[in-house]
């Protein structure tokens, strides 16, 4: 494990940035029509549930990552073959968080230039950022919150001065029944993007003051999670159910529809800006884990000596999983969730905390005879 | 970059084992004493300079002893020589019993404030080469060096890279003791150090290191000093040589030292925290550990009132990225983004630009070279020249080449606003680090657009926040943020809300300001008509 | 460790060169269609595709930059296919740039196409990443798209910016039009409780000398566009027009009101007093009564008097309640006839329909079918109150002296 330690507010914001991420961009419960953003806060809820279950492994073992702790858990061999699905499952997200972006710069602005030319480019930036170690991602995290929060509230003020919001879009509230909500927050909302936060469990020994995890982690799943919700809602204001239905990236025609003082308009590059920045900081995140877990798992010294070839392991992986954008999101939707989300988001955390809980208890009445 | 790194330590331990250097060295061993004979003592000399024609003898006859004073013409002051040494030395009755010839002309003859005994050869040399006067006495095997230390040297003078429109006026000049008195003259507490060194095999430069203790963290200035004796050169002709061998990082545009001409401005950061380096030979003191944010503050920010140095701050700020993406924001509008370019501007410029044969890329290319160049042309030149060369370089970017078709008139705008933005930049070292880095950027924007200018920041963000400076994390206090450390980044408080030194550098006595100093009106509305009434 | 950094430096190396510049276009090489006009096609195809190129140089005030162009500011091209990429493509043949969509602020369609059914077209606009779905849709009225998009026309260079602008003043000084873009026109398409409409432009005069030079060079432009009525369209298809009076009651009820001017007869002299109103807000609720769709609708508006030609005391509030009856009544029956116009056309562009979808969204799932019957047997109450705020710079009109 490489020797960083960050502070608490650096974790916030990497967990906001990676948090919001592309989920603002992509990942929005269409079908729920007007009401997706009661799925949004619903996914929320239910993923700092979900957050405790992470946390309470974290506090078993406050200075190993996921993959190190699994090995002591349920044993060497299991564990590290665990361990090792694990890594590819960082590995596999980063790919399709890359595969996202590059999708959205292909279909909007760069309509003829090639995917894997911009998903290299993009690698190659992160690539860089993972060699100069865990803590330059933070601070750079911390840099670029400013401007996401800067450039998101301006957008937000030119949104309503617009006068595109449209309330009454949200009416009739709750049309669709409950299960198709509860569905759809299983499936989308709480897989994608709370429950990523099990990222975490590889960076939480980084924090440099374990205590405050809880707090921190949550008060980030939280804000972003409005701050999702609030997205939700103007888009769905603005655009009006149809279009939103309709629009694989309802954030931007949301943002094109700026028209202010006739030469406030076009606005496109803002959405860009997040874009790249959002891209950037999440691809870090998993793929620093996965770089993390590999070099952990495989004992190099090293961890620097392997992000090169995950890097284009990963770049590789975006490009081969689906041979076009519907398949992409079809996957994104229909597979990933049920057979990647839900074994390692919510099952095995659970049965690692069951089992954690149980072995430990065994080991504390153990020395209480002793 | 590791590979040039390994190469250049491979090389460096070769150089290490070459015989050659030592030929460079000063071959005198330190051991070696001085000889009794004192004729003998100046043929060594005489053959130790190779006879140099500014080495002064004078021959002196103290009674009836014999003896000659030695200097350097040129390095030494005349007329101290003359009058607190020579004179003094021949009028003295020497008496006649027996006596310690040395001790006499030591304690009662030479008349200056600062006088020594050498024994060795090392020192003897050292001395007379700083401007010293060496007196050598027949019959003893030490010498008396006395401080004559003189000669022409520039005086304080206006600064001239770093201009203000209100503060002191003075900059420092070549003269090591001159500048650390300027600084002496702003901070008159004892806890103003001053740390001494001589680096450069051949030069001998003096160097001083000075910083507040107490407020300076000591493993910094630890730190500072192993960086400093690490140094093994031939010279060190300014503090360029010492800032380019302690500085972290080579491979980086960015300065992360800070270098200044004026007094007042490492005086401040002295009381900061910070330490200031000073090298014999160099108007130009160092200070560090440096932070980004650091290169946006001008003197003016503390002199004028807090609101309009904020906002001229964030100007300056601003002015940086202009500098830095100008040019690469106008190819990338006009090649890849011509929705983002409201219709009006966007079919003037398709109109300005129907008759130029370039791509803008090159079009951009070639007006930013241009402009370096005769920017760089303009710094060399005499000065009754340059007036001429920069009309004719106006007319070439301005009028000619508009002319020609050769570039659009937008473009000149661009340039022009991006060189000037660049100007605006308070220290020359970070405003040529974004001229380095515009060019990468114009790059990127030619290859990806927009795409490419982000990942051209992104790239910089991540090198920005990887650097460090002694020690302390080069962008902070932003990243990693610290909330009390924010008085002075973007926004100058007001000077006593200015209340603690930047923590992340300052270690102890962090508190600058006393209690309740916002000034105020007095409390009862009109004092004169209390007064008054209490006087009746 | 070295290897690995080796195939990194290449990469960064070899990326540009296999990069070229995919979607690297100069200015130069962009026909910036400013206007796109599409008729019902006349040859074999469906569809004739109009296209208004800007001339940069002729646009711009050429000092230095441009070789200072006489020629108009823009030319037209025309060409024709079964859909509108068809059509598009096919242009380039004609056009030696590449055309570039991203500057298009108006597209103008014929009224034969309209009445045909417009749907056709409104994916290709819609999906475009270049083409801004904020750009203003207006129908030439009894003409082609044709001929409007081929008149150029003084004031304003651009003749695009000619109708954006018209269309703008109007809706702010008339209330007669209101500007649509395709989204607000995707929109109502979509929804199932709405239909849209879209501003009708016409054109005076003859189109032969509305492209010559002569229209820009003299006082009396020969040919002038004229903006003109307010087009229902019902599933996608143009139903009929409102005019006049009738626009402004749709307006009025669509809650776009920005300003307008209300005149009505005073002692006998027609259209004796004028009045101005200029803050306006409409609400509806729609409910249902006696099992038919009910529309409550409330205007409330504050106006100025801009015009007196008679003798009257405006000095009175007696008087000044009767006008402010006056000026109500005179909306509420300009609403009144609008209402009933556009129920004959059963295009419920009011969107009464998705009133009823968010307020009684399990009513709506029983009549939303036969909305189109329901609404055109729909009834309504209208309660219009209207505020006098203030009269210009004069008290009494001169009138009043006179009679002395």
């Amino acid at each position: 494990m490489e020797k960083a330690k960050i502070s608490a507010k650096q974790l916030f914001v990497l967990v906001v940035l990676f948090e919001m991420g592309s989920a603002i961009l992509v990942g929005f419960p269409l079908n729920l029509k007007q009401d997706a953003w009661v799925a949004v806060l619903l996914g929320m809820a239910m993923g700092v549930g979900l957050f405790f279950v992470y946390y309470r492994l974290f506090l078993y073992f406050p200075d190993l990552p996921l993959t190190s702790y699994l090995e002591k858990i349920i044993g060497k061999w299991p564990g590290r073959i665990m361990a090792y699905f694990y890594i590819l499952y960082f590995a596999y997200l980063a790919a399709r968080v890359l595969r996202d972006f590059g999708e959205l710069l292909t279909s909007t602005i760069y309509t003829h230039t090639p995917l894997f030319f911009l998903m290299s480019l993009m690698i190659i930036t992160n690539a860089y950022a993972i060699q100069k170690g865990f803590e330059v991602i933070a601070r750079v995290g911390e840099l670029f919150f400013v401007v996401v929060y800067l450039m998101a509230i301006g957008g937000f003020f030119l949104i309503i001065f617009s006068g595109l919001i449209h309330l009454e879009n949200l009416k009739p509230v709750l049309e669709s029944d409950w299960i198709q909500i509860l569905k759809t927050t299983f499936k989308g909302t709480l897989t994608f993007p709370f429950g990523e936060m099990v990222v975490f469990t590889m960076l939480l020994p980084y924090l440099n003051q374990a205590k405050k995890a809880k707090l921190v982690c949550i008060s980030g799943m939280i804000l972003s999670g409005i701050n999702f919700t609030i997205a939700t809602i103007i888009n769905i204001t603005t655009l009006g159910i149809d279009l939103f239905m309709r629009s694989p990236y309802p954030l931007l025609s949301t943002i094109s529809r700026i028209q202010l003082f006739n030469f406030i308009e076009r606005l496109d590059v803002l959405f860009m800006i997040y874009l790249m920045i959002a891209g950037f900081i999440k691809v870090a995140i998993f793929y620093y884990a996965a770089v993390a877990g590999t070099a952990s798992l495989f004992q190099f010294k090293d961890y620097r000596t392997i992000s090169l070839p995950i890097g284009i392991l990963i770049l590789l992986t975006a490009l081969m999983i689906a041979s076009n954008y519907t398949e992409h999101i079809r996957e994104g939707l229909d597979i990933v969730p049920i057979y990647l989300h839900w074994p390692l988001q919510i099952i095995v955390p659970c049965l690692l905390l069951v089992i954690a809980f149980f072995r430990n208890r065994r080991k504390q009445s153990k020395e209480a005879a002793s | 970059m590791s590979i040039l790194t390994k190469m250049l330590k491979k090389k460096q331990v070769q150089r290490k084992n070459d015989n050659f250097r030592q030929k460079l060295d000063h071959s005198i061993p330190g051991e070696l004493l001085i000889h009794k004979d004192y004729q003998e003592n100046i043929s060594r000399i005489k053959g130790e300079l190779g006879n140099s024609a500014d080495l002064g003898i004078r021959e002196l006859k103290i009674g009836p002893y014999q003896g000659a004073l030695l200097f350097i013409d040129g390095l030494v002051d005349g007329k101290g020589i003359n009058e607190f040494i020579l004179e003094t030395l021949m009028d003295k009755k020497v008496p006649i019993e027996e006596f310690d010839l040395f001790q006499f002309v030591l304690d009662q003859t030479v008349a200056l404030g600062s006088v020594s005994t050498i024994t060795n050869w090392n020192e003897l040399f050292d001395k007379l080469l700083s401007g010293c006067s060496i007196i050598l006495l027949n019959g003893c095997n030490k010498a008396i060096s006395g401080e004559t230390r003189g000669g022409e040297t520039r005086s304080i003078a206006e600064p001239t890279q770093q201009l203000s429109i209100r503060g002191p006026k003075d900059a420092f000049t070549e003269t090591l003791r001159t500048n650390t008195a300027l600084i002496r003259r702003r901070i008159k507490s004892p806890n103003l150090w001053i740390e001494s060194m001589k680096i450069g095999r051949v030069t001998q430069t003096d160097i001083a290191i000075m910083y507040v203790k107490g407020i300076a963290d000591e493993e910094i200035v630890n730190e500072v000093k192993q960086r400093l004796n690490r140094i093994d050169i031939d010279a060190i002709l300014d503090s360029g040589y010492v800032e380019q061998l302690i500085e972290e990082q080579t491979f980086t545009s960015f300065p992360t030292t800070y270098h200044t001409e004026r007094p007042d401005v490492v005086s401040s950061q002295l009381l900061e925290g910070r330490i200031a380096i000073v090298a014999d030979g160099s108007p130009f003191v160092l200070t560090v550990p440096a932070v980004f944010v650091q290169f946006f503050q001008a003197p003016d920010d503390y002199y004028s009132r807090f609101d309009l140095s904020t906002s001229v701050r964030m100007l300056r700020i601003l002015a940086f990225f202009i500098a830095l993406i100008g040019p690469s924001l106008y190819i990338a509008a006009t090649t890849f983004h011509q929705e983002m370019i409201p219709t009006t501007l966007a079919i003037a410029i398709a109109a300005q630009r129907e008759n130029v044969p370039f791509p803008a890329f090159v079009e951009a290319l070639i007006m930013e070279v241009t402009f370096e160049i005769l920017r760089e042309a303009g710094l060399r030149l005499p000065r009754a020249v340059g007036q001429a060369v920069s009309i004719v370089g106006a007319l070439v970017i301005g009028q000619a080449a508009v002319q020609a078709s050769i570039v659009s008139p937008v473009m000149v705008i661009v340039v022009s606003i991006t060189a000037i933005a660049n100007f605006s930049t308070p220290v020359f070292a970070m405003a040529i680090s974004a001229r380095l880095l515009r060019f990468a950027l114009m790059a990127l924007a030619a290859l990806v657009g927009f795409f490419g200018i982000m990942l051209g920041l992104i790239v910089m963000a991540i090198h920005l926040c990887s650097l460090r400076s002694f020690g302390v994390p080069y962008m902070s206090p932003v990243a990693p943020f610290s909330g009390e450390n924010q008085q002075d980044v973007f926004i100058r408080y007001p000077i006593w809300a200015l209340k603690y030194r930047p923590r992340h550098i300052a270690r102890g006595n962090i508190v600058r300001t006393g209690e309740n100093q916002k000034p105020a009106p007095p409390k009862h509305g009109n004092s004169h008509e209390s007064d008054d009434t209490k006087g009746n | 460790m070295n290897s690995f950094i080796r195939i990194f430096m290449l990469l960064i190396i070899v990326i540009p060169l296999l990069g070229g510049c995919w979607n690297q276009r100069e200015l130069t090489d962009l026909a910036f269609v400013m206007a796109l006009g599409i008729d019902k096609g006349t040859g074999n195809e469906k569809y004739d595709v109009t296209f208004q190129v800007v001339v940069p140089a002729n646009v711009a005030s050429s000092q230095n930059g441009g070789s200072g162009g006489q020629g108009p500011p823009v030319v037209v091209y025309k060409s024709s296919g079964n859909n509108l990429t068809e059509a598009s493509r096919r242009a380039t043949k004609k056009i030696p740039r590449e055309l570039y969509y991203s500057h298009t602020s108006i597209v103008v369609i014929g009224e034969d196409l309209a009445r045909e059914g417009i749907l056709g077209v409104l994916d290709a606009l819609d999906r475009d990443p270049e083409f801004r779905t904020t750009t203003v849709v207006i129908i030439a009225k009894d003409r082609k798209a044709e001929d409007l998009i081929s008149v150029i026309t003084n004031l304003d260079k651009l003749p695009m910016n000619r109708f954006i602008k018209t269309l703008e003043a109007t809706e702010a000084m008339l209330g007669e039009n209101i500007k649509v873009t395709i989204d607000d026109l995707l929109q109502g398409i979509t929804s199932s409780g709405k239909e849209p409409v879209i501003s009708g432009f016409i054109m005076e005069g003859s189109t032969e000398k509305g492209t010559s030079p002569q229209n820009i060079n003299t006082t009396k432009p020969p040919a002038m566009i004229t903006a003109d009525g307010l087009a229902v369209i019902r599933k996608g298809k143009l139903a009929g027009w409102l005019d006049y009076n009738n626009a402004r009651g749709a307006v009025w009820l669509m809650n776009k009101m920005q300003g307008t001017d209300i005149d009505f007869n005073w002692n006998g002299i027609k259209d004796a007093v004028s009045t101005t109103p200029f803050l306006s807000n409409t609400k509806v609720a729609v409910s249902i009564k006696n099992g038919k769709p009910f529309a409550n609708i409330n205007i409330e508006t504050a106006f100025k008097l801009s015009e007196i030609n008679t003798d009257f005391d405006n000095e009175d509030p007696k008087k000044i309640e009767v006008l402010e009856n006056r000026v109500s009544a005179q909306i509420k029956s300009e609403v009144e006839s609008a209402i009933k116009q556009v129920q004959e056309y059963k295009a419920d562009i009011f969107g009464f329909g998705e009133n009823i979808h968010r307020n009684h969204p399990k009513i709506w799932g029983e009549i939303k079918h036969d909305w189109g019957n329901q609404f055109a047997n729909m009834d309504y109450q209208i309660n219009v109150k209207s505020y006098y705020r203030e009269s210009g710079l004069r008290g009494k009109p001169f009138w009043s002296d006179l009679k002395k």
